[in-house]
């Protein structure tokens, strides 16, 4: 038996989304499986399988260190607060 | 969408069905029990596509209303089914279960086929539809015999279950009188006993030779299996709570 993780497309616009996964004995079975397990009600008109032990996992070491990179997150604030001073100054003077 | 046709079409139409209806019920039961939940979920939606299926042909006898064909399903006396036995067969054997399903759905390519062309245009709009959802019936169950038929014990167990089923899949093939006249004016193609060959071909170039034994004695579908009676109260479970409800 191999583990298949199931992903779904509905539509053109949409992206491939994970929806499930399933266990079967074959490639064969495992679309059959697929198709009457997660597109019976027409969930999606693509379907893709992909065997769990075909995917590349990361390790969480090499993601972790990425956590802690506050200088990385360019949300405008810091920036939106000094224009905000510099306009409250201006008012006042 | 109704078609007129005479009593004898009728009788023709509603053996298939029945066979059908109580197929589909017979799958569904399985829900929640089968081996495994992929099977779970993929025999149960194969049983709801046979459900869908009898309530083609049903709504083609009994027009749009609703409670006219739930009438035709479940109301009728048992001799006026025309159900075959195989279907109506109560087992809690999951292999017995599946081989059914096989045979069954291997039959039914065969029949579906004969009224492909049919002279009911309806009919055979209903054929085409049917053939498009069955296509990935008998892939699923093609599927699992390549797995079950690579591993000794799993193929015992399914040979044994074949050959417990064989006499009944006889009695699928056997026609109601109404179906001389359905191939007599080309609402059929020809009788499904003429597939019957061709059947047991395919079945036997998957596993070998088949002892088929005696026919079950249907008397032309109209008598039913000791099985039936439990068969339809489960089915009617709900109807008998409160005949009076409408649903």
């Amino acid at each position: 038996m191999h583990t298949y993780e199931i992903f779904l497309k509905k539509d053109g616009r949409d992206e491939y989304r994970h929806a499930g996964a399933l266990d079967a004995a074959t490639d064969d079975l495992a679309m059959v499986m697929a198709r009457e397990s997660y597109i019976r009600r027409a969930e999606g008109d693509r379907l893709w399988l992909v065997r769990r032990d075909h995917v590349i996992v990361a390790d969480p070491d090499l993601i972790a260190p990425n956590a802690d990179k506050p200088h990385r997150h360019h949300d405008g604030s810091a920036v939106a607060a000094r224009r905000k001073a510099l306009r409250n100054e201006g008012a006042s003077s | 969408m109704t078609v007129d046709v005479t009593p004898a079409v009728r009788e023709f139409l509603l053996a298939i069905a029945d066979d059908k209806h109580l197929m589909g019920q017979q799958h569904a039961e399985w829900i929640g029990v089968t081996p495994f939940l992929e099977e779970d979920l993929a025999f149960c939606s194969i049983g709801q596509d046979e459900l869908g299926h009898a309530a083609l042909l049903y709504e083609l006898l009994a027009g749009d209303d609703d409670a006219a064909i739930d009438s035709l399903a479940y109301d009728r006396g048992a001799d006026e089914y025309r159900s075959c036995h195989l279907v109506e067969l109560a087992t809690d054997d999951w292999t017995v279960a599946f081989a059914r399903h096989w045979l069954f759905d291997t039959a039914d390519q065969h029949r579906w086929t004969l009224v492909s062309q049919s002279t009911v245009p309806e009919l055979r709009d209903v054929a085409a539809r049917v053939e498009r959802e069955e296509r990935f019936h008998r892939m699923h169950a093609d599927n699992m015999l390549d797995v079950l038929l690579a591993d000794a014990t799993a193929r015992d167990r399914f040979v044994t279950a074949v050959a417990a089923l064989a006499p009944l899949t006889q009695g699928l093939f056997e026609p109601v009188p109404g179906e001389a006249e359905a191939v007599a004016t080309g609402v059929a193609a020809g009788p499904f006993a003429a597939e019957w060959d061709a059947f047991v071909e395919t079945i036997e170039a998957r596993i070998g030779a088949v002892d088929w034994g005696s026919a079950p004695s249907q008397a032309q579908r109209t008598q039913r299996s000791n099985d039936w009676q439990a068969l339809m109260a489960r089915m009617r479970e709900v109807i008998d709570l409160d005949l009076s409800a409408t649903w």
